[in-house]
């Protein structure tokens, strides 16, 4: 694979930019975008770059388009990608649909602003439900929720292979203030760090005689029979539940004997961890648990973590009204933990934030 | 260095934006761990821009902060928009070439004070190397990077400018220069008021 960073070096840069970098050094042969406020340096960057590298780029007429023309892209072996944002988000859940259906390894960076609606330009991290479970199906999807340009890069690779691998739509969950912050990181080119990257390949007009050579490729995202539907549905999901124990990842800290356990994710989770620190040298007992997939969520994991704690308390930490907290209380059903949040649609979360919280319910 | 946050604002077009890359770009060049974000929301559409920029030797948690270490206020409008950012270990800084409300001042300050900055731009330099004496006052205030730092990261920025125009380099050097010292001054002159 071509080498595009050279030694691993350090770099001070947006996040955008860094999407940018990463999927350049990930092997992306294509972008298609439209452009919308917190990701449109995504394009930017991508646009300048691209072709230096042999790479493409293509500007749709929305994100309806920019979605279907990613969907058609990976069919052919192209190793492509979309960036979004708010309603542009809305927008391609018909698509991103479609890659669930047909099980296209589409991925998609979402850098969540403010909603419903337009909301703000800034940042929220109000398009989780959407990320995670957008769509009319069964969010049969794999989600990242990224903490830092370090992440986003990281992550950014990883998912191009994880969408690959299994064939699922798949999603890095960052955010405007991500988006739009500089801060240091390190860029390598992923051979260097012993990560192979998983070569793209064509899923139609594949050689070889149907039922001879090899089996048919069935890319259907329609059906005239419900009972086939529901078949194709089940043996979807069973097969999404079979691989999500390779898939989940999640961080915990502090969690062993804590008395109240903090859950967060993506950029909250470093004022977590900060207030974590400071509430440990005040004698607090609090522990971190954090969610790096969303969508497979570690469930096991969290449930554990409450279990063997004997935590009294979990507080919800985000910048939505409750789309974690709605994840978070599907997945760990039957615990009788009490369960506290931290509600601030549409604003960052710091440390004091989480302090002050911590101290009004211990 | 223990955290370090800057709160920077001024009107659209003043580069503030600008400033806040060139102090960051310099930080990271001398390995310290630095954020910056702008307020990107529609506002900075000719409305007060504010730099939200953070520096530490350790790594920094969230990107946005309450309440700033410095505020640097460039407007009467920027005044009024930041004082929130101020508590009573900030040291709140604004231009005194504005009118405005001295009611907008924070309420909550360790110390306040004023520097001439727009007018020595306009007197002294030229009204486009404003936002470099912010710059170097900046640095007179805090010390978050080297002289020589900043200098090297403003060399990186403008680069293409000076090499159209080189009596743009010491102009530029000369407006963080005499930012610096107009800073050391300000907070020299609230020392021996204070008594």
């Amino acid at each position: 694979m071509e080498k595009i960073i050279g030694e691993p070096k350090k770099a001070f840069m947006t996040g955008n930019e860094t999407v940018a970098w990463a999927c350049l050094a990930a092997g992306a042969d294509i972008m298609f975008g439209y452009p919308i406020t917190p990701q449109n340096e995504v394009m930017h960057y991508w646009t300048r770059l691209a072709p230096k590298y042999n790479r493409n780029f293509l500007q749709t007429e929305d994100e309806l388009s920019a979605g279907f023309t990613t969907c058609g892209a990976v069919q052919v072996g192209k190793k492509a990608f979309t960036a979004t944002a708010g309603p542009g988000n809305v927008l391609m859940q018909e698509p991103f649909g479609m890659a669930e259906a047909m099980r296209l390894p589409v991925l998609s960076i979402i850098q969540q602003r403010g909603g419903p609606s337009s909301g703000t330009v800034v940042y929220s991290q109000q398009e989780v439900t959407l990320t995670t479970y957008g769509g009319n199906g069964e969010g049969h999807r794999i989600v990242y929720s990224t903490a830092s340009h370090q992440e986003i890069y990281d992550y950014v690779i990883k998912g191009f292979n994880t969408a690959w691998k299994y064939r699922f739509p798949t999603f890095i969950l960052g955010d405007g203030y991500q988006a739009k912050m500089r801060e240091p990181l390190e860029m390598y080119d992923p051979q260097d760090k012993g990560i192979e990257i998983i070569q793209p390949y064509p899923l139609i007009g594949i050689p070889g005689k149907i039922g001879e050579d090899r089996e048919p490729q069935h890319l259907c995202n329609i059906y005239s029979l419900e009972e086939e539907l529901y078949e194709v549905v089940m043996r979807v999901s069973a097969e999404y539940e079979s691989i999500s124990p390779e898939i989940v990842e999640f961080q915990a800290r502090n969690c062993e004997d804590a008395d109240i356990i903090i859950i967060s994710h993506g950029v909250v989770s470093r004022a977590a961890d900060d207030a974590v620190k400071i509430l440990r040298a005040q004698g607090i007992k609090a522990g971190y648990f954090r969610p790096i997939t969303l969508r497979p969520f570690p469930q096991q994991q969290l449930r554990e973590v409450i279990v063997q704690s004997g935590a009294k308390c979990l507080l919800i930490a985000e910048s939505a009204y409750g789309q974690l907290e709605k994840l978070i209380k599907q997945e760990i059903y039957g615990e009788t933990v009490k369960i506290e949040n931290l509600f601030m649609p549409g604003v960052g979360i710091i440390d004091f934030d989480i302090i002050k919280k911590v101290k009004s319910i211990i | 260095m223990s955290l370090i946050r800057i709160a920077l604002a001024g009107e659209g077009g003043q580069g503030v934006q600008a400033v806040a890359e060139i102090l960051t770009e310099a930080a990271y060049n001398e390995n310290q761990q630095t954020i910056y974000i702008p307020n990107f929301g529609l506002e900075q559409r000719g409305g007060v821009s504010i730099a939200f920029i953070q520096f530490s030797d350790q790594r920094i948690g969230a990107p946005k902060f309450n309440k700033a270490d410095v505020v640097i206020a460039l407007s009467g409008r920027a005044v009024a928009r930041t004082a929130g950012y101020s508590d009573e270990n900030t040291l709140f800084v604004y231009d005194s070439g504005f009118d405005f409300d001295k009611e907008d001042l924070p309420k909550e300050a360790k110390k306040i004070i004023a520097i001439p900055a727009v007018e020595t731009a306009n007197r002294v330099l030229h009204p486009k190397v404003f936002n470099i004496i912010i710059m170097g006052a900046v640095i007179g205030l805090t010390n978050v990077v080297s002289f020589e730092a900043a200098k090297e990261a403003l060399e990186h920025k403008l680069a293409y400018k000076f090499e159209t125009n080189p009596d743009l380099r010491e102009l530029n050097y000369k407006a963080m220069e005499i930012g610096k010292q107009m800073a050391e001054k300000s907070l020299q002159e609230e020392v021996d008021n204070n008594g």
